[in-house]
């Protein structure tokens, strides 16, 4: 069984190819050049150290959002033709959730996104990656008062979040997977980003028509 | 039947509101495409919302490839190499494509052949007849309005071009103007022909430069507007289209007329979505007439994108080795050479 897994909703572009529960390759950096330029590279030769075709992979397991608009859709479209034209299975995961794999000593773990302007995606999980809160993109110090009120929580992100009680990820892909091995998976052609937010246009549009 | 010497090229373009695909064969042979086009849901915001195009291309991507190739009877294996527009256009559409493009070659180990938009447009025309050289090309449409010289087959010099707004765009703003639902420049097209020519506008950028330039006619229409309005005089919706129109076809026939003399061409062709436009291509159609040039427009849906146009552009490409690498970029802006 080999299993690809991919992220490119954050700055941190995570890439790693695991067979039989152990990892072959493993990628997660900050890429400073642009994206689209970076990612096909940077599969083929993920593929080649681990002598593999892109046929050998069984299944992926692809981080489709919230995050970057852009980032999300480079790295999904190239995932979206592979596991069409391949038929190889794909099976969405949550960047909150890959985030929220971090070890921490709380029971709530607050994974967070910063999307500008006072706003992220943000949701509650706890160290089993149950979803406690769902994945939403609202306005941080309003989930902080609201939703977090008196709990217990550890806020894990990459971002300048300004907020004291906040760790920097550590990402557990394998504990993601085990998570999800059993989900069932999506045809190509229906997986889509998980933007979690209206363009500004349909929401105008919308507010205009109601 | 599939001949060794035959090549098949599988063409992807995105670059704005239409997600297409296509296989062309030779260069000139259509052998199945396939055009989604948003047009419809833009309509709603008057315009092309950057976002909501990007949004829609990734959805559709594979749905139109896999429908491209169910109807050309062929698989993957049979292509001979993959053709992106890489730009100009949209950045976030253009960069589906390219990924699609990119994933698919690297797959299937195929050359990947980076197509630039203004190259597809011109050879939409080969899927007509297959194009005489030297030629001058008019690129005509909502994004574009370029003066090219071909002196042989994918050799391009650009010898003029829009300094602001490109021609579609100028008719669009018009139409909005004249209250007209986008995407309004046919409707325009559509008054210009039940009006006369009455309003005082100005020629656009009347020298001697290859160079265009509709902002100042747009400008004029709309001042001309808000005055009859200021002074409760109704505004003839038909006349104003007809006046704006004539000025845009007596400087579009008046550059490329000259061009087509200066550099000794007997061939135009006429390509882009304004191609599509009454006006412009009778006055063009009787210009050529009387000067013995070669006119070629294609058929309206092969003014407007569409990847069958790529497909043609690519084999001529394929056939320089114009390849790119799995780190193509696409390009928002990008001169055609």
């Amino acid at each position: 069984m080999t299993s690809l897994f991919i992220d490119t909703s954050t700055k941190f572009i995570t890439l790693s190819i695991i067979k039989d529960n152990k990892q072959c390759y493993f990628f997660h950096e900050k890429v400073f050049e642009e994206l689209s330029v970076k990612i096909l590279p940077l599969i083929s030769d993920a593929l080649k150290q681990c002598n593999l075709k892109a046929h050998d992979i069984n299944k992926i397991y692809i981080v489709t959002g919230p995050g970057s608009f852009t980032g999300i859709r480079i790295g999904l479209t190239i995932f979206k033709v592979i596991a069409w034209t391949l038929k190889i299975d794909i099976v969405p995961i949550s960047s909150l959730e890959l985030i929220a794999s971090t070890k921490t000593d709380t029971d709530y773990i607050v994974p967070c996104i910063d999307a500008r302007r006072g706003n992220c995606y943000i949701a509650i999980y706890n160290e089993n990656l149950d979803m406690i809160v769902s994945d939403r993109f609202t306005s941080f110090q309003s989930f902080i008062d609201d939703i977090l009120l008196d709990k217990t929580f550890q806020i894990v992100t990459y971002d300048d979040i300004d907020n004291g009680n906040k760790i920097v990820p550590q990402i557990d892909i394998i504990k993601v997977i085990n998570k999800h091995k059993n989900d069932l998976p999506i045809n190509p052609h229906m997986i889509n980003p998980n933007y979690l937010k209206k363009t500004e246009a349909e929401e105008n549009f919308e507010r205009k028509n109601n | 039947m599939i001949v060794m010497n035959d090549k098949y090229i599988l063409a992807i373009e995105s670059s704005c509101d239409e997600t297409s695909a296509s296989i062309i064969k030779n260069g000139h042979e259509e052998i199945a495409t396939v055009v989604l086009s948003q047009m419809d849901t833009h309509a709603n915001y008057g315009g092309v919302v950057p976002e909501i195009a990007s949004r829609m291309h990734i959805e559709n991507i594979t749905m139109v490839l896999e429908e491209t190739l169910m109807k050309s009877n062929m698989t993957m294996d049979n292509m001979d190499a993959i053709a992106v527009t890489y730009g100009p256009g949209l950045i976030g559409s253009l960069l589906i494509g390219v990924e699609a493009a990119k994933t698919l070659a690297y797959i299937y180990n195929k050359p990947l052949v980076p197509i630039h938009h203004i190259a597809g447009h011109i050879y939409a025309n080969n899927l007509e007849k297959e194009m005489e050289f030297p030629l001058i090309a008019l690129v005509i449409s909502g994004g574009h309005t370029e003066l090219i010289y071909m002196k042989e087959n994918y050799n391009f010099k650009r010898i003029g071009g829009t300094l602001d707004d490109a021609v579609g765009e100028a008719y669009d703003k018009v139409a909005r103007v004249l209250n007209l639902p986008y995407p309004g420049g046919p409707l325009v097209d559509k008054l210009a022909f039940e009006g006369e020519d009455t309003y005082d506008l100005p020629i656009p950028l009347d020298d001697n430069s290859y160079n265009f330039s509709f902002s100042g006619i747009k400008s004029a229409v709309i001042n001309l507007r808000h005055n009859e309005e200021q002074r409760g005089n109704e505004i003839n919706l038909e006349n104003l289209a007809c006046s704006f129109q004539n000025r845009v076809i007596k400087i579009l026939t008046k550059k490329t007329m000259r061009a087509l003399k200066e550099y000794n061409v007997k061939n135009l062709i006429i390509a882009g979505g304004v191609a599509a436009n009454k006006g412009i291509r009778n006055e063009f159609v009787k210009l050529c007439e009387e000067n013995t040039i070669n006119l070629t427009i294609p058929p309206i849906n092969r003014c407007t994108d569409n990847a069958a146009m790529i497909g043609a552009a690519g084999y001529y490409a394929y056939k320089l080795n114009h390849f790119g690498d799995l780190n193509l970029n696409a390009k928002a802006t990008d001169e055609l050479h």
